[in-house]
């Protein structure tokens, strides 16, 4: 029996030339990984303490940083609690504003305009402390939490309407034509219709409002009864005369729970532009 | 569309799970002690920025069966003077001792709102805030002192005129250095400030102390307690005391005047507990164990 010789497979040349362009990709894709370390390693070096080659760097107090780190951690989940609380109650108030500014009732139009300007004519800092010093008037006692959830919530979701309102807007005429032609209720269009699509274009920069709404959270400490990352942070740097290497550990937290937080945006961004195609 | 919108009232779902056991209600009690025995737990509220009158105890575990609300921390948590004080309160009236954190000049400006029932802050009573608060009988004393950078060359008050100065926002060494009347008896006050400063006020005490220590030349000094100077130099702050003391701080507990419910008879308790822990020695033993001195004899 002769055995048939397998045939060498030829590529083609534009397999040929797609994996050149993989191959280019994936070098480029490691230059940044590895620029991205050597930048890391400056920071490093930046807050060794050391002078190096004639170079003042920053010195900090290590035990401080290692008998703390550790405290000052666990002001993390009361971070993120904070932020998943305050995001929903801003995505919520977004719609509502953003469907309010669509409306052709005056009364409707102008409250839904007059909250966004109200908000975001003021600062955040300022509202932590308006929800925490005004409402116990009104009888109304709110934990340091939820004061600080409601300003957050109510702040971001005035930005974020504008997001929304852009989502709503970018749904063509079209699609609201073809809808009415279905005989579908001017309900039944934004349900089933218009908001669907709206998200598409909402949800990354909502992503983004979100990773924001992290660090912003930090302002709630200000009120004093949110034990959060900043919070912890300040309190065990100020009674051990060591403000600076607690901010700094707090900034690492931060930025460790952005990196996580852009990880996953850069997933649902992905995901969302599939149908762009 | 569908599971995004279920993913969404899951996360609504679990994030009102999460928070449900938050805030607590006072009861309908008129009578501030009793509200609290009935509650079983007293809010202090106490500035955890100072060492050793008031810091956390970063290694203390939260107990599971405490009542404290949840954004109050409970005696495991904290350390200190004032903290020791504090619990010796909840343990004469038989009730859990748990703390509120607010900023400084939150407590001193009154109108609590009932966030918490008294503080133990080591608050010097001064006229302007008994317009808000009520005080109890004073449970220790503290000289206020100048401290100077080392390197300032600095060596009596009068080279101060002209200078920049630090202070604790809502502090009584701000007041001082302002040239206000901190409200003490005469025979108290030693000194007046320096004339023609700048006074800078930064949140805290301790922000003045670091400042300095980092290098900064925004004020030449800083107004605090001796202890806390005490406290910086002993961790190696570059900073020395300016002479001897300008003025002693009576200081004591504080409870709000426009609070909901009535604290003739907490005050009554608290100033019957405070002359009873001077008397026995229990007063002496705690100052000695954090700060190494005897400060609860009165100066006048």
């Amino acid at each position: 029996m002769a055995a048939f010789a397998e045939p060498i497979p030829q590529k083609s040349q534009a397999e040929l030339l797609y994996e050149a362009q993989l191959r280019r990709e994936r070098q480029f894709r490691v230059n940044v990984a590895l620029s991205w370390l050597a930048l890391l390693l400056i920071i490093i070096f930046l807050f060794s303490g050391e002078k190096i080659l004639g170079i003042k760097t920053i010195g900090l107090n290590g035990t401080f940083v290692r008998e703390n780190w550790l405290f000052i951690a666990g002001g993390l989940s009361e971070t993120i609690r904070i932020s998943l609380l305050s995001i929903t109650l801003a995505t919520f108030l977004a719609l509502i504003a953003a469907l309010g500014r669509l409306s052709k009732f005056p009364p409707i139009y102008a409250l839904s305009t007059f909250y966004v300007s109200l908000i975001r004519g003021t600062p955040l800092y300022l509202q932590i402390f308006f929800f925490f010093l005004a409402l116990p008037q009104l009888g109304i006692v709110l934990p340091g939490l939820w004061a600080g959830v409601l300003a957050l919530g109510l702040n971001y979701g005035a930005y974020m309407s504008e997001i929304f309102r852009a989502g709503i807007a970018s749904v063509s005429k079209g699609q609201h034509e073809a809808a009415m032609a279905l005989g579908m209720t001017p309900g039944q269009t934004m349900r089933r219709i218009v908001i669907p699509q709206a998200l598409r274009f909402a949800i990354p920069p909502t992503g983004n409002e979100f990773i924001a709404m992290t660090k912003d959270s930090a302002l709630v400490s200000a009120t004093g009864f949110v034990h959060e990352l900043m919070w912890r942070a300040t309190k065990v740097g100020r009674a051990q005369f060591n403000n600076l290497e607690a901010l700094i550990v707090a900034a690492v937290f931060y930025w460790i729970l952005t990196l996580i937080l852009s990880y996953f945006q850069g997933l649902i961004e992905a995901r969302m532009s599939k149908g762009d195609r | 569309m569908k599971k995004l919108l279920t993913l969404v009232s899951l996360i609504a779902v679990t994030a009102l799970l999460l928070t449900a056991c938050g805030g607590g209600s006072n009861g309908n009690a008129k009578d501030m002690l009793s509200a609290i025995k009935q509650r079983g737990y007293i809010l202090v509220s106490t500035d955890p920025n100072y060492e050793p009158q008031s810091f956390l105890n970063t290694e203390g575990k939260r107990p599971s069966d405490t009542k404290c609300p949840s954004d109050a921390l409970t005696t495991a948590e904290m350390q200190g003077f004032d903290v020791d004080v504090a619990k010796a309160i909840g343990d004469d009236l038989g009730v859990e001792t748990c703390f509120a954190t607010p900023s400084w000049d939150a407590i001193t400006a009154g109108s609590w709102a009932n966030k918490w029932d008294v503080s133990v802050g080591s608050m010097t009573i001064t006229t302007e805030r008994q317009k808000v608060l009520d005080f109890s009988v004073p449970y220790y004393y503290t000289p206020a002192v100048v401290a100077v950078a080392k390197d300032a060359g600095i060596t009596s008050l009068d080279q101060l005129a002209g200078k920049a100065l630090c202070a604790g926002t809502s502090t009584t060494y701000e007041t001082w250095l302002n040239h206000g009347d901190i409200g003490l008896p005469a025979s108290s006050i030693y000194a007046q400030a320096p004339a023609n400063i700048t006074v800078v006020s930064l949140d805290t005490d301790q922000e003045c102390a670091q400042a300095i220590a980092s290098g900064r030349k925004d004020f030449v000094g800083y107004v605090t307690s001796d202890t806390v100077v005490d406290a910086n130099i002993a961790a190696g702050m570059p900073v020395v005391k300016l002479g001897s003391p300008v003025y002693s701080e009576d200081l004591a507990a504080a409870f709000d005047k426009s609070s909901a419910l009535d604290s003739t008879s907490l005050r009554a308790e608290v100033d019957k507990l405070f002359t009873k822990m001077h008397s026995d020695g229990t007063l002496t033993n705690l100052s000695m164990k954090w700060f190494k001195a005897d400060l609860t004899q009165a100066p006048h």
